[in-house]
């Protein structure tokens, strides 16, 4: 067979393509046994557990996948397969039908868009399926607690998320601090963790007796307004003591959208308060302006650098290793052992963000838990993989979360 | 004189109108659409990037290849010029040379790889979006490069002068090359007619990988001044995320062809894309959600491109109402007026 030019740049150009494509996708987040460090129950046949993400980018995310595919793959008998970013719920169902035909032996979900189909196509391929830094919903929660393969899930519940952003704002009105911008982030997509975090902190605000949101001041009202107006009015936040100077939400980047970020930083409030991303999206254009950020989000270097320099005032943030409970439920589960409440039904359980308000604690924070010395280290984790500890004493286990309680 | 008139009013009467409306518009609400001081830069930057994003567009699809790849090449470009300049050394200067050479090289890859493999540009284009954001991904690992720590390196996107310069070499650069040169003459030839233009010795496969590489170069600027504005590149983009940018540059182009009737298509892109900023600066004034954006933005595409589609029927309107409302006066109006409406119209 004659070997053309075009042959020749074809299979170049698809070698490349493929070459690249690995690099970013599913096989990227495969590791094994092998890795660093391994010891002899991570060198044993492995587990295959499959990890669906929405959200492959940002620092947290990173973190989270280095602490199971270095820490976790090197130290206990698993192998990691990540999907690609999934943006919606058809995405969501493809890479699901993918980990089935993998012989995927279970699926630790960070993808939310529509958890009921997760659940279902888990179900039926019998492969255990529990949520990772989140929660169902109530009614979800009551219609899939008993399926057979579902663990469960820890994670920042709706009642975590209002907390982190009630915490944001009392720092800053402890401080002094009177003026606000909100970032809004997700709030017109519902993404409902930001709206909860956005109604906790007008709920916090609204505790000064003149001051209310669209006349409601308590959580559930001011949820209810955010709810049917798909957005923050700030035109509606009325208070003789507090005043929200601007508002802004999406990623858009677009003229519409940085005219409103420059409105809201041209009118020096105190402090700007993030639903999340606040340091990486706010951080250049508010620094130098005496502005502070407030922001939900992760233990970076970026963030550190912005709390040292005191762009960012306060910090809400997912420790590197939170997702090591779920996963020890997970392979539990896989080895014959699945935590079942008293009801015989699959557990929610809560688990919170550590806050930092200077950069000496954020330093402690970081020291205490990252992926080379987790807080959820081998020694923690393995009494609860497959070694006949009861619900009861899981669950103490993951409600001592806070950085008082894993570090002291 | 007429010719002149009719010229200028053809190419100002959109951006003109389209400042008027939203000013009154903002105005009625009692708000500015210059509220802050960085408003003139503000607008400044969204025009650069949708000027340069349209024309990176439209120099390829003047000649009927459909090019996805456009944000991904000022991604991976944008990303390769920051790794460097971080990691490397040299500051902005550095980051802004290496991220117009890696753009141009990247879009003459995309060109030589269409008329290498001869498909489609369009399916060709779809790979190279994967390919480049690949590229990206796999040089960052995965995670955005925030400028936080490089405060050198955000200036760029904030200096209103150097925005304005930006625009104006762009605008020279483009309508040098593509109107003012030979290669232009051949681009140009290319479109008319390609068989003759073949013919006459003109090189097609030449001046299509030339014209990817200045659509890359061009893309590279976009690159470089939206890492620079946000102080952030999300290199971990995958998946056809960078697409979304080439559709911000439609409604530009097609006001740009228009505009181009009477004066210059490269002009018009500049109007069109400074009318679209504009717009933008009109939804911040007045406080409209991204929803309400949305919807508004997307009328408007909608409504340009009926109006182009029944122009003639438009006109032909416009004659009769003109002629329907004139008095009687004596004999039918003279043929020679009725031609001069139409030529106006």
């Amino acid at each position: 067979m004659k070997i053309t030019r075009k042959m020749a740049f074809g299979t170049a150009a698809g070698v490349a393509a493929a070459l690249s494509l690995a690099a970013c996708s599913s096989s990227a987040g495969t590791t094994d046994g092998s890795s660093a460090g391994a010891t002899d129950a991570a060198a044993a046949d492995p587990v295959k557990m499959c990890v669906l993400v929405a959200d492959v980018t940002s620092s947290e995310a990173l973190s989270f996948r280095d602490y199971y595919t270095d820490y976790i793959a090197g130290n206990f008998p698993v192998e990691f397969v990540y999907s690609d970013e999934l943006a919606d719920a058809e995405a969501e169902k493809t890479a699901m039908e993918g980990f089935i035909a993998n012989n995927c032996e279970a699926v630790i979900s960070f993808a939310s868009a529509d958890r009921p189909t997760q659940l279902d196509m888990a179900e039926d391929a019998g492969i255990y399926y529990a949520v990772a830094t989140g929660a169902l919903s109530e009614e979800e929660y009551e219609t899939f607690k008993d399926y057979e393969y579902y663990v469960g899930a820890i994670g920042p519940d709706a009642m975590t998320e209002y907390q982190a952003g009630y915490d944001m704002v009392k720092h800053f009105t402890a401080e002094g601090d009177t003026e606000f911008g909100i970032f809004g982030g997700g709030v017109p997509y519902y993404l409902e963790m930001h709206i909860y975090r956005a109604a906790g902190m007008l709920a916090a605000l609204a505790e000064d007796p003149t001051t209310s949101y669209g006349g409601a001041t308590e959580m559930g009202d001011i949820l209810g307004k955010i709810y049917q107006d798909g957005t923050i009015k700030i035109a509606d936040f009325e208070s003789d003591v507090y005043t929200l100077s601007g508002y802004l939400e999406t990623w858009d980047f677009d003229a519409a959208w940085q005219a409103s970020m420059a409105d809201m930083i041209a009118a020096g409030p105190d402090a700007i308060l993030a639903v999340g991303t606040g340091n990486a999206i706010l951080g250049a254009a508010v620094d130098g302006t005496g502005i502070q950020i407030g922001d939900i989000d992760a233990y970076t270097e970026d963030n550190l650098v912005a709390m040292e320099n005191g762009t960012l005032g306060f910090l809400a943030g997912k420790f590197t290793s939170i997702n090591g409970p779920i996963f020890a439920a997970t392979l539990s589960a896989v080895q014959g052992e699945p935590y079942r409440t008293a009801e015989g039904s699959a557990f929610a359980l809560s688990q919170g963000y550590w806050e930092a308000t200077t950069a000496e604690e954020f330093q402690e924070i970081v020291d205490a838990d990252n992926v080379d010395a987790p807080v959820y280290d081998v020694d923690a984790l393995s009494p609860f993989v497959a070694s006949g500890a009861s619900y009861d004493e899981f669950a103490d286990f993951v409600s001592k979360y806070t950085f008082a309680d894993l570090v002291g | 004189m007429g010719s002149f008139m009719r010229r200028a009013t053809g190419t100002l009467i959109i951006p003109v109108g389209v400042f008027a409306v939203v000013w009154a518009l903002a105005a009625i609400d009692g708000a500015s659409l210059f509220s802050s001081s960085d408003s003139l830069m503000i607008l400044a930057r969204t025009t650069a990037v949708t000027m340069l994003t349209t024309m990176a567009l439209a120099i390829n699809l003047n000649s009927g290849r459909f090019d996805f790849s456009l944000g991904a090449m000022a991604l991976a470009s944008s990303t390769i010029g920051a790794t460097i300049a971080i990691n490397v050394g040299g500051g902005f200067p550095a980051m802004a040379a290496v991220t117009l050479a890696a753009g141009a090289l990247l879009g003459a890859f995309s060109g030589l790889l269409y008329v290498t493999l001869r498909i489609s540009p369009l399916v060709s284009s779809l790979g190279v979006t994967l390919l480049f954001e690949g590229l990206a991904f796999t040089i960052t690992g995965g995670g955005n490069i925030s400028f936080t720590q490089y405060p050198e390196l955000v200036a760029f996107g904030k200096n209103l002068t150097a925005l304005v310069i930006v625009i104006v070499l762009a605008l020279v650069g483009v309508y040098t090359v593509f109107d003012r040169s030979r290669f232009g003459s051949d681009y140009r030839a290319l479109i008319t007619g390609q068989h003759a233009a073949v013919s006459a010795g003109v090189k097609e496969k030449g001046n299509a990988i030339a014209t990817y590489a200045v659509s890359g170069g061009l893309m590279g600027v976009v690159g470089l001044i939206q890492a620079s504005g946000k102080g952030l590149i999300e290199a971990g983009s995958i998946n056809f995320s960078t697409i979304g940018i080439m559709f911000t540059a439609f409604l530009p182009m097609f006001v740009g062809g228009y505009i181009g009737r009477y004066s210059n298509d490269k002009l018009g892109y500049l109007l069109g894309a400074l009318s679209m900023s504009v717009i933008g600066l009109g939804y911040s004034a007045l406080r409209l959600t991204s929803a309400q954006q949305s919807l508004i933005t997307a009328f408007l595409l909608v409504a340009f491109l009926i109006f182009l589609s029944n122009e003639e029927r438009a006109k032909h309107w416009w004659r009769r109402a003109r002629l329907g409302n004139r008095p009687p006066s004596g004999p039918a109006a003279p043929p020679r007026e009725t031609a001069g409406v139409g030529a106006s119209a």
